[in-house]
């Protein structure tokens, strides 16, 4: 196996979650995750001396997906996995609690997909891609405190939404 | 992401992670694999593979990129490369997996009979003669690998079956490319072997890239076994790759001697 095969190996399920989550389409997300990994390849020679391989690619992928997302004429919103809970371990919840869980989970889903795009493409990047500060301000090519406050106005207009939905449910 | 200090709105968030619906990684490693090859030259082919693209294929795509690094190593032109690799017919390698560019097996004689470079054998008693050797061909003149099982001073790596490989083939090392290129949290001791650079790459990834004589990206996995010294002498690069320390593979490195023929 060569290296770079192994490691597109290693990064591909990240660069493909960061793509997807940028243009929500599968198809568009395989093309941007390899024209990234090929345009990373391009570019080796100009890798800095000491810099993190990851969050380089990442920023790669992240511009073919911006990419391909300004050319799509419309994305799909995020949903949630059908069928059995993937946490579940040995000790299964109670039906009760495994209802209430997955109703929570679909009403929060629900508040993510009524923010504007940018609030839940820096959402979905810090907790769905689980990318860090740093991580999201390559992808997002924005300075690092920008994007820390990018999400923290995203988060409280979340927090926001999903009170005023868990209200609307709560009385029926 | 376990962070203790999570709000509660933050912690549905990392929960809620495990439900979203992301459609599975397609084959991106394969795919890629047969787009490089059609960039360096080689049958073009641009298109994504078939969903049953093999595990055969995948590592026929792997042996190919490798071949191709070896070849452009030494700088000769690839249109009229012809692939002989077939990973069907592939000695088992237990000790080695996924690691089909190493070539055939064969004999040191047949070996050192073989290549276009004066093929060279450690003379460190402990180490005796090689357990396996592979020829590797192209790239033209070839790429010996020597594989050494358990010796003393030379014990086993961890989950490998082979304590030390030595390989070498024709190919200009550039320091400051070699360099420039190292990945993540490898560490390179800078060295030498009869007077010669050298480097010492050891922990962190496995991986590394540097640039031929033509300026082309060769990439290959650096090490096999273990922490690999690397030089260039005579025109032949060298690799010892899995000795306990750096001592020891110096050792190694400034005892070889021309194989000897069998005759």
């Amino acid at each position: 196996m060569s290296a770079y095969e192994e490691l597109v190996r290693r990064y591909q399920d990240l660069a493909y979650r960061t793509a997807f989550l940028v243009v929500r389409d599968a198809e568009e997300a395989r093309d941007a995750a390899q024209e990234g990994f090929l345009s990373a390849h391009r570019a080796l020679g100009r890798f800095r001396v000491g810099a993190e391989f990851r969050p380089w690619l990442l920023r790669i992928v992240a511009n073919a997906a911006r990419n391909r997302r300004r050319s799509a004429s419309r994305r799909a919103a995020l949903a949630l996995r059908a069928g059995r809970d993937p946490a579940s371990g040995d000790a299964a919840p109670s039906p009760e609690a495994a209802l209430l869980a997955a109703e929570q989970r679909a009403t929060l889903m629900a508040a993510i997909n009524s923010l504007r795009e940018d609030d839940q493409l820096v959402i979905g990047l810090r907790w769905f891609a689980e990318l860090g500060e740093a991580e999201m301000a390559e992808v997002l090519g924005r300075p690092r405190g920008t994007v820390k406050s990018r999400l923290s106005r995203a988060m409280a207009r979340l927090r926001e939404v999903l009170e005023r939905l868990e209200e609307d449910l709560s009385n029926g | 992401m376990a962070d203790q200090h999570l709000s509660p709105l933050e912690m549905r968030l990392a929960e809620l992670s495990a439900f979203i619906d992301v459609p599975a990684t397609p084959p991106l490693a394969s795919a890629l694999a047969d787009r490089l090859r059609a960039e360096a030259g080689l049958r073009p082919s641009w298109r994504w593979p078939l969903p049953s693209v093999g595990r055969g294929t995948a590592l026929a795509v792997a042996a190919t990129l490798l071949l191709v690094s070896a070849v452009a190593a030494i700088g000769i032109a690839l249109g009229g490369l012809r692939l002989i690799f077939n990973p069907e017919s592939l000695p088992p390698l237990p000790s080695i997996p996924n690691q089909p560019g190493i070539g055939q097996q064969t004999t040191l004689d047949a070996a050192r009979s073989s290549v276009g470079f004066v093929l060279r054998v450690p003379t460190v008693s402990a180490l005796g003669e090689p357990d396996q050797v592979y020829v590797m061909e192209p790239p033209a003149g070839g790429a010996v690998t020597l594989v050494y099982g358990a010796r003393p001073g030379y014990p086993l790596q961890p989950d490998r079956m082979y304590g030390l490989v030595l390989t070498q083939f024709r190919a200009d090392i550039q320091a400051e490319n070699f360099e420039k290129l190292i990945m993540e949290g490898v560490r390179i001791t800078h060295t030498n072997v009869h007077g010669l650079p050298a480097y010492w790459v050891a922990g962190g990834e496995h991986f590394f890239f540097y640039r031929d004589a033509t300026g082309q990206i060769v990439n290959t996995t650096l090490r096999l076994v273990g922490d690999t010294l690397i030089w260039e002498e005579d025109g032949v690069t060298h690799r010892v790759e899995g000795a306990p320390s750096l001592q020891a593979a110096i050792a190694v490195a400034e005892s070889l001697e021309p194989a000897p023929s069998g005759e």
